[in-house]
């Protein structure tokens, strides 16, 4: 269809709804939602890929295999400002060797920081592309990412303390079916306001000072349910409020560097990587507001991420405030998180009691 | 008749039982080994326990399990709680250490380090991903040297000169040791570097960045081993209290909060003579093909875990088909 793409980025949270929306709306191509990530996604990934890389890699690899078998003809890979940078390089040449036939759009080729760069990338997905029109849905679409962001927030906080079980996740799921189907603004824009309104309407059994955790880490692992095994369900299930500042609404769209360094220049002088300066401010508010908990959590061989332990082990002493730091590789026996997060959350709530 | 809990923890190298009364004596206890069978050890641990226990004068009314195994043994026993050992070994030292401020813990596959203040755990850590420097290092490096591990204590405490040994990963300071024995080191010297290996392992480890204030408690499989405790008061510079009933900590800490808890239910000995049986089953109702443990007492499904949505879920009550 005179070079219009069928375009996926490999699965992540909730993002590709987003993805979906730019990319059909904006762009004009056509989006093919990646499959679900199973244990045969993180196998074939990971069979694929070098054994030391990060999981993230191993992941994203895996469902871009899924994605090419649901029928996408292009991947789409981000850029990043760690290794990620150069996971699509490597990626595609392995889907190459393995003898996949695609096209492979890779931000970081045009990671100018130029408008028109960028825009020549999508005009590889759709060359008849509208600029003006790409530019107005962006828009729409960053303003999606946020309530997406919103959403889920909103989500952990409560999905503990519900009084009929389930009945947060259907509000969310029928959220994510609507986003999923929209074409306008507008669409979006409703479908937000009447999520609200039903998510708002869940009873909820909260007791007065219920427990707080915070969730800190790599990006990649610590927002994808799947990847980190689907740690803050497990702890909102316990009966735990469970906040993470880290997303992509307040790591890209609404990212002040600068100020998160001041505030926290006494624990840290410089930036140490894409997550670190978000990380340790994050941990310090968790902590200064008198949080029970911080969870950090990294995929193993992460460097960023190893560099802000020894500050997190400095605010966990000034704040006496416990950290947890779970490591992720490709295993997949919840058995080891489970052990853990339970002793976490015995030592946080007799801890409260206590104090 | 008055109260009794029971205590069991089954670890990956050694199942611990004990059985208490109300006031935390023990009244029963024993220590053996898993060798792999944790059902079979269990039911061998509960024949010990029955022999030294007095059922005129005492019931157990609540059973608690903790340890890797806890879910198995816990279905078999019928346990009244179920918990995992951090917590349990927190319990169990701080009952018997009220001022206890750091627990130190060395099993046969994992090791722990428990911060306590004011008789409340603060902070944990346990190593993650790999078993270096835990009692199964030490055990295998004994069948090298061809010396029983319950000796190593009492030989290291005989060196003037410990050997240095790379203490990071298990391999390379197996690779370290055999070394140093090709190139002459006298046993006792390499066995109480293993010694020093392991608490240097540790406290870079699990330790890292945790502050240790007396008085600290060592504990585990491990503690029992004169050797290491020494290599730690060295290290630590401070003195440490190793707890004769130390190993069992886990089990006794378990039967604490069993019988703290109000969920009670009569223990029978009877569970020795059932027959349990475990078969693992993939669910293939999507390709995450979640493996599933289901636990048979006689014959009839008493349990099941490993799945991860409903679509999993098997019927409590089936009758296994053969």
């Amino acid at each position: 269809m005179n070079g219009v793409k069928k375009v996926s980025f490999p699965s992540f949270t909730h993002y590709n709804y987003a993805f979906k929306y730019f990319m059909e709306n904006g762009v004009g191509a056509r989006y093919i939602m990646p499959p679900q990530m199973t244990l045969r996604t993180l196998d074939r990934g990971t069979k694929a890929s070098p054994d030391y890389v990060c999981t993230p890699f191993k992941t994203t690899l895996g469902s871009m295999m899924d994605c090419l078998e649901a029928g996408a003809d292009t991947i789409f890979m981000s850029m990043g400002l760690c290794r990620l940078g150069y996971y699509g390089e490597l990626q595609e040449q392995i889907l190459r060797d393995m003898g996949y036939q695609f096209d492979f759009v890779n931000l970081s080729e045009y990671s100018t920081g130029k408008r028109r760069d960028y825009i020549k990338a999508l005009k590889r997905l759709n060359p008849r592309m509208s600029v003006a029109k790409m530019m107005l849905v962006l828009a729409e679409t960053v303003k999606l990412v946020e309530q997406l962001d919103e959403a889920e927030a909103m989500y952990y906080k409560n999905c503990g303390f519900e009084k009929v079980k389930g009945s947060c996740k259907t509000a969310i799921k029928r959220y994510h079916t609507a986003v999923e189907t929209a074409t306008t603004g507008r669409e979006l824009e409703a479908a937000y306001k009447k999520f609200k309104k039903e998510f708002n309407e869940i009873e909820l059994d909260k007791p007065e000072n219920p427990l707080k955790v915070g969730v800190v880490g790599e990006f990649l692992t610590a927002q994808d349910a799947f990847s980190n095994l689907d740690v803050e369900q497990k702890l909102a299930d316990m009966g735990v409020e469970v906040y993470r500042y880290l997303n992509a609404t307040s790591r890209m769209f609404h990212y002040k560097g600068k100020n998160l360094q001041v505030e926290t220049s006494e624990y840290c002088k410089y930036d140490m990587g894409p997550t670190s300066t978000i990380n340790i401010w994050a941990a310090k508010n968790y902590a200064s507001h008198s949080f029970d908990g911080i969870v950090h959590i990294k995929s193993a061989g992460c460097t960023p991420e190893i560099d802000i332990m020894p500050v997190l082990h400095n605010i966990s002493e000034d704040y006496k405030i416990p950290v947890l730091y779970l490591t992720y590789d490709s295993q997949t026996s919840d058995t080891g998180l489970a052990t853990r997060l339970e002793a976490f959350y015995d030592m946080i709530s007799m801890r409260k009691k206590v104090l | 008749m008055k109260e009794a809990y029971l205590g069991i923890d089954i670890g990956s190298i050694s199942t611990k039982g004990v059985i208490i009364d109300e006031d935390n004596n023990i009244l029963a206890s024993s220590y053996i080994w898993t060798e792999g069978n944790p059902l079979g050890s269990a039911k061998k641990l509960l024949g010990i326990l029955e022999e030294q226990f007095d059922k005129e004068t005492y019931q157990i009314v609540a059973t608690g399990t903790t340890g890797s195994a806890r879910n198995l043994v816990g279905a078999m026993v019928g346990a009244t709680m179920v918990k995992n050992e951090i917590t349990a070994h927190a319990i169990g030292t701080t009952t018997l250490y009220p001022d206890v401020r750091t627990i130190l813990e060395i099993g046969g596959q994992d090791s722990k380090i428990i911060l306590v203040e004011n008789g409340v755990a603060i902070d944990y850590a346990m190593n993650t991903l790999c078993a270096a420097g835990t009692g199964s290092f030490l055990s295998s490096q004994a069948k090298r040297l061809g010396v029983e591990v319950e000796e190593f204590g009492d030989i290291a405490l005989k060196s003037t000169h410990p050997t240095q040994i790379a203490a990071r990963c298990t391999v390379f300071a197996e690779s370290d040791l055999v070394h140093k024995i090709q190139m002459g080191h006298p046993k006792e010297d390499i066995i109480a570097g293993l010694c020093k290996a392991v608490v240097s392992n540790y406290l870079n480890n699990v330790g890292k960045g945790k502050k240790i204030l007396s008085p600290v408690v060592f504990q585990g499989g491990v503690s029992k081993n004169i050797g290491v405790t020494a290599a730690f008061k060295e290290a630590l510079g401070c003195d440490i209290i190793v707890d004769e009933n130390g190993h069992l900590m886990g089990a006794f800490g378990v039967a604490i909060l069993a019988g703290r808890s109000s969920k009670r239910k009569v223990f029978d000995f009877s569970v020795e003579d059932m027959e349990f049986k475990t078969r693992d089953t993939n669910c293939g109702r999507c390709p995450n093909n979640c493996e599933i443990i289901c636990v048979y007492r006689d014959g009839v499904l008493i349990d099941s875990w490993g799945n991860r949505c409903d679509r999993g879920a098997i019927k409590i009550g089936t009758k296994l088909a053969n």
